[in-house]
């Protein structure tokens, strides 16, 4: 589906980190693999650190400690929130829904409207798209997007394939009504058939969790996990990713008339440095164009990584200048987005640690 | 071709390829080299090949088979 805005623009980006890292060599041991084979693991796929919240710490206590961050820094207002987005696929509860939650424990005022979207990958793309829409309602005038996720304790820490990438992160990112006559287009495909190629088997209504899902077994790639844990079909994901993005992107640019030259930033989801080098060979842009260093710094926290990306590689140099950007989400779903917007006169945009 | 082997050469960590080389017997041959060959399809052919794929090919014959 296409998508067409105009008169919204971005005024913030805060990114909230859990301060515990945990390092790719310290969890060496836990994978069936030689340490040289680990080591070339880490080489390729950029592993270094990963940034995990504390055991018992949620996506929205990560959420709450940002916005009690911007309240008293004066970068936002309580009364001022028309619209709370939540993006995550790790809520407090099944029931009541996680905005609920958070609506309570930041003291937000009866009117604001509260949604959760339950998307990982491509989660900030379809989190500003909802922003954007809600912003055509003439009571609504600034909207608060969070993307959050603490998927770690999800993961077997005996999988190669997916704990040495998963991080935990939050991002708080404010959406309002601009003068500014700049048109922001978006491009969103979804595939159904292939919905379960990244996958929590057990825990939910399907397959409730038991002792028998809890039981960990050896895969053929000699990955240990149970139906508890996250499971990623790596080659599909793979294939997928360098298949539909770059087409989704080159037609997003062309159907726009944008050329790449004139695009400054492509900010991608991160899952790993291998996948996003790939990408960037595939588009022939160079690789400081389309920045592939969140894994190594904070690991993969789903929709997060990319407003991750932007306060790491763009950070204050958004204060005073403006960048033409491609954003582009893929992942699970399968979804992938893509969204073409100019960005920067941030009143703040920066990393802080819970 | 003459490229394509050079590179496959690379990711197996050898100097040279013979059509009969089997592939689970080489000594780097893990889940990450499977990776790699998938991306060198990709990037040098455009051709989409699954983990499966590879594994079945066997043989570094086999895997030029897959270029069609």
């Amino acid at each position: 589906m296409k998508f067409e805005f105009d008169n919204k623009r971005i005024t913030g980006v805060l990114t909230v980190v859990p301060h515990n890292t945990v390092k790719f060599d310290d969890e060496i041991s836990n994978y069936n693999f030689s340490e040289k084979q680990s080591k070339k693991l880490k080489l390729i796929m950029g592993y270094e650190e990963k940034r995990v919240a504390p055991k018992g710490v949620c996506s929205s206590d990560l959420c709450e400690y940002g916005m009690n961050y911007l309240f008293d820094n004066n970068l936002l207002k309580r009364e001022e929130i028309d619209a709370l987005i939540l993006v995550t696929q790790s809520p407090d509860y099944f029931m009541p829904a996680t905005s609920n939650i958070l609506h309570g424990k930041l003291g937000l005022k009866k009117e604001t409207f509260c949604i959760d979207i339950s998307q990982g990958c491509s989660g900030f793309i379809i989190g500003l798209i909802q922003a954007f829409m809600l912003l055509e309602q003439k009571n609504i005038n600034k909207v608060v997007l969070l993307n959050a996720d603490v998927l770690s304790p999800k993961v077997s820490k005996r999988d190669r394939n997916s704990n040495p990438l998963i991080g935990d992160a939050a991002s708080i990112t404010i959406v309002e009504k601009s003068n500014k006559n700049e048109k922001i287009v978006a491009d969103i495909n979804f595939d159904g058939l292939n919905a379960l190629c990244l996958n929590i088997p057990a825990g939910g209504f399907r397959m409730p969790s038991t002792m028998e899902t809890a039981i960990i077994r050896e895969d053929e790639a000699g990955n240990f996990r149970s139906l508890d844990n996250l499971v990623m079909k790596g080659d599909d994901v793979f294939n997928f990713v360098l298949n539909k993005v770059p087409e989704q992107i080159e037609n997003l640019l062309s159907s726009n008339g944008v050329t790449k030259g004139e695009i400054d930033y492509f900010l991608c989801h991160q899952p790993n440095k291998f996948m996003l080098q790939k990408l960037a060979d595939k588009l022939t842009i160079s690789y400081e164009k389309l920045p592939n260093n969140i894994v190594e710094n904070f690991g993969n926290a789903s929709g997060v990584t990319i407003p991750t990306c932007i306060s790491f590689n763009l950070n204050e140099n958004l204060l005073n200048n403006e960048y033409k950007v491609c954003l582009s989400g893929f992942g699970i779903g399968l979804t992938w987005a893509s969204m073409l917007i100019n960005i920067g006169n941030f009143d703040f945009c920066k990393i802080i640690e819970y | 071709m003459e490229q394509f082997e050079e590179k496959l050469a690379g990711i197996l960590e050898v100097d040279e390829l013979n059509d009969n080389d089997i592939l689970e017997e080489f000594e780097e041959w893990d889940s990450l080299s499977i990776l790699s060959i998938i991306a060198l399809f990709n990037s040098e052919f455009g051709k989409t090949i699954s983990v499966a794929d590879v594994r079945e090919a066997k043989t570094i014959g086999g895997l030029k088979k897959l270029i069609g």
